[in-house]
């Protein structure tokens, strides 16, 4: 559609028209008049809720893509932990498998396993695991395991454990997680996987039994749990 | 109808003890179970306890000083030392000496001078300071030393006490180990049964106090019998000591017999930890504990079922000190509700009707 | 520059004399929550100075259109709405900080201060003034939280702004130090009750600070009188 100057010139006049109007309505003397009507007060209220909203939804729709990436990327960052880069050329988000896990009191009826591949084969599985018994509430774990059953690495994902006595299960307090790397049900007998003080092989804290124990048990019943379903996880 | 309970006090009447008197009599009463437990414990804990209560005694010093009072008369009234003994009395015999001295400083400072000083503190300092101690310094506050008497073969003598008193204990576990409530504890999460966990407890020994556990906390015998002379002598009222004890039996009772394999028996519960010194010497402050009888009696009775509930339910293995602090804050709101007859009026206040002639 | 009067006093007021924490006792929620270590009250003083900002030069825009009746119930909204943002963007942008603070963002909403600057400033006042107090409230709060923060800090774990290169960038590992070697560490005072502690020792401070300078104005004041004589 072509516009003549004519009719440029009315819609000039029509703009300039209301663009007075909303400015004498905007001027506070109005609005002070305006302000105690009921009318009014449902309006400004309604469009404070408007402008809310779309504000809201414009900013939520345009970083939506952004957060999702970004929590990917700490769930990537603590695979990376657990299992070195090296050993797999696949992104481990996409190639999961779940395995029923009821039966092994790691507080989840089904374990999401993460399985790194490297041209085509798996090289190791990874998989969050919880031991629900900890000295003051559930321990959050992830674990990698190489396909012959060997650890890995283990990091404490988040606890409530006692600041100080317990807290040393964390790999930014102490490095005791990280004698759990290479072992396996193979290359220690059940009754090594205990704390030293329950005749195993793994350190307790000093003034902290319970915290180092129940993560012991906990990420051995995660081996019982890959153990079970190695044939399945590591078949590609 | 008028009830009519006994006035609690009257302007007329004079106090016939001092301040100072009645601390003294509170620490004759506490040294039987102190010198036991420094007996048991050795030169490391006479070492700790001397720091605890040279520090309080520093400490209180500094305060009265800062507020321009003059210092002797207050030092002397001997409440800082009494806090200070009682706080080394609950420490781990072996502790570090930082810990009495922040320890003091807490309970002198926190606990009572920034209150105001004697008779307006809120909570009783030297639990006040033992709570802070054990969540700031969680490894420190749970390390208990084995028995170690003076004078015995393999016991630390006087240059090894500086050592562990100063540099620390080398190697922890030859010389220490848990309490009897912290076994008890620890051993559950493994699934074991209490027949079997204590196996090796001895009746008599916990009795006595010998035992591991606080520098002198744990003497069920002395810690009895200093508190039955400070009823006998009125410096305390029965009503706190006997309504927690009663109820933490009460309560250990019923469950033990319910279910003996996992709740402990009431003799363990009165003779562990911290009860006895807890029911007679810092449940019975006179500032932070209610003013009636009837007070004394909610309150003794709410501080063992506190006990009996964190002891059994809880995350820590003790729970008296929770117990009291606890109580305390709740202390105001009994006075409310419980209130002191005044002479001449009823407990509403209103005015006694009197009888005609 | 020369600020005018009225902009010297809203900064005095907003840093100092009035300030949230120091004059209002207000915002003492987020204040203890978040003040474990100086990064964090940085992070938290920061956001809550962008909110505050924007809500009062917000509402002093539309100060003429809100009706007195139903000004609580905008105040709110818009605030939420902009906490809302903030959190969202946070997440989006400044992911490391997110999580650190993330918890705590929500909380700006329930701050009272925000309702308290848009009730008793912005809502009366121009554009300018009002985004300029928003400005000084917000930055007095951030100076208050990051003392609070250093000293719990360093009292609790013997650092200072320990992870400070998470919320500003590399750059600013500079300020990550170690205050006391080999320090046990005072749990105390990285829980909520020492956050309480350490805010009446500071609040001891500033009323010694403001009695000091209360008796020099008096003496000032006594000897000019007496130099007129």
């Amino acid at each position: 559609m072509k516009l003549d100057p004519a009719t440029i010139g009315h819609l000039k006049a029509q703009a300039r028209h209301y663009f007075e109007w909303l400015k004498r309505w905007l001027d506070p003397a109005n609005l002070a008049r305006l302000r105690p009507k009921l009318e009014f007060q449902t309006g400004v209220l309604a469009g404070f809720a408007l402008l809310a909203s779309v504000l809201l939804g414009v900013t939520n729709c345009s970083t939506e893509g952004t957060i999702r990436q970004r929590l990917n990327d700490d769930l990537l960052h603590s695979l990376a932990e657990v299992v070195p880069n090296g050993l797999h050329d696949n992104d481990m988000l996409q190639d999961t498998l779940t395995v029923p896990s009821a039966d092994y009191n790691i507080a989840a009826n089904e374990t999401l396993v993460y399985l790194a591949k490297k041209s085509g084969k798996v090289t190791a599985v990874c998989f969050k695991f919880t031991a629900p018994d900890g000295y003051s509430g559930a321990i959050n774990m992830i674990m990698g395991i190489d396909r012959d059953g060997a650890i890995l690495g283990v990091r404490v994902l988040s606890h409530k454990e006692t600041p100080g006595l317990g807290d040393k299960i964390e790999v930014a307090k102490s490095n005791w997680i990280l004698n759990f790397v290479g072992r396996s049900l193979d290359n220690l007998t059940p009754s090594q996987w205990a704390v030293k003080k329950d005749g195993g092989e793994f350190d307790q804290f000093a003034g902290a039994t319970i915290t180092p124990r129940k993560s012991v048990q906990a990420i051995y019943r995660g081996l019982q749990l890959f153990k079970a379903h190695q044939t399945e996880l590591i078949k590609p | 109808m008028i009830i009519h309970s006994k006035p609690s006090s009257g302007a007329h009447v004079g106090a016939n003890r001092s301040v100072s008197q009645i601390m003294w009599q509170v620490m004759l009463a506490l040294s039987p179970a102190t010198v036991f437990g420094l007996w048991c414990f050795g030169w490391p804990a006479i070492n700790l306890f001397v720091i605890t209560v040279g520090s309080a005694i520093l400490f209180e010093a500094l305060c009265i000083q800062l507020k321009g009072r003059p210092v002797k008369p207050v030092i002397m009234d001997g409440s800082a030392l009494l806090t200070g003994w009682l706080l080394a009395m609950t420490l781990p015999p072996w502790a570090p000496w930082w810990i009495g001295v922040v320890g003091s400083g807490l309970a002198i400072v926190l606990g009572k001078q920034v209150y105001g000083g004697l008779g307006q503190n809120l909570f009783n300092p030297a639990m006040l300071a033992r709570v802070a101690l054990l969540i700031s310094f969680p490894v420190e506050m749970t390390t208990w030393a084995n028995i170690s008497p003076l004078f015995f073969g393999d016991s630390p003598g006087l240059a090894e006490s500086w050592r562990i008193t100063f540099a620390g204990l080398a190697s922890l576990d030859a010389y220490t180990g848990a309490t009897t409530l912290g076994t008890i504890k620890t051993e559950f999460s493994q699934n074991r049964l209490l027949p079997d966990i204590l196996k090796d407890y001895s009746v008599v020994l916990d009795f006595i106090g010998w035992t591991r556990g606080s520098l002198s906390e744990s003497s069920t015998l002395f810690l009895g019998l200093g508190g039955i002379w400070l009823i006998r002598e009125k410096i305390i009222q029965w009503q706190i000591p006997v309504s927690l004890l009663v109820t933490v039996a009460l309560l250990s009772g019923l469950f033990h017999s319910i279910d003996g394999a996992h709740y402990v028996s009431p003799f363990v519960h009165l003779n562990s930890g911290a009860i006895m010194c807890v029911a007679f010497f810092i449940a019975t402050d006179y500032v932070t504990s209610p003013n009636t009888a009837t007070g004394q009696l909610v309150f003794g009775a709410s501080c063992g079922l506190l006990i009996f509930v964190i002891r059994t339910w809880g995350a820590y293995p003790e729970g008296a000190g929770f117990a009291v602090l606890l109580m305390n804050s709740a202390t105001p709101l009994i006075d409310h509700y419980i209130r002191p007859r005044i002479y001449g009026r009823d407990r509403q206040g209103k005015p006694l009707e009197i009888p005609k002639p | 520059m020369f600020l005018s009067t009225t902009y010297r006093k809203i900064a005095g007021d907003g840093l100092w004399n009035n300030n949230i924490v120091f004059g209002q006792n207000l915002a003492l929620c987020p204040l203890l929550a978040v003040t474990g270590t100086a990064t964090n009250g940085l992070g938290m003083g920061l956001a809550t100075l962008v909110v505050i900002t924007a809500s009062n030069g917000l509402i002093s825009v539309a100060r003429h259109l809100i009706p007195s009746e139903i000004r609580i119930p905008i105040f709110v909204l818009l605030i939420a709405a902009l906490v809302t943002l903030v959190d969202i963007l946070m997440n989006a942008w400044a992911h490391e900080l997110y999580k650190v603070l993330g918890l705590f963002i929500a909380l700006i909403v329930t701050n009272c201060a925000l309702l308290g600057r848009a009730e008793a400033f912005a809502s009366k006042q121009p554009v300018k003034e009002a985004l300029w107090d928003g400005l000084m409230m917000g930055l007095g709060f951030t100076l208050v939280l990051v003392a609070l923060g250093a000293a719990r800090e360093i009292s609790s774990t013997g650092t200072l702004f320990a992870n400070a290169s998470l919320l500003l960038g590399e750059s600013f590992r500079f300020l990550e130090v170690t205050i006391i070697p080999n320090y046990k560490g005072f749990l105390l005072m990285a829980l909520p009750p020492g956050g309480f502690i350490m805010l009446a020792f500071l609040i001891v401070g500033k009323r010694l600070i403001d009695q000091k300078l209360t008796q020099i104005k008096v003496q000032r004041v006594v000897l000019n009188a007496a130099v007129t004589e």
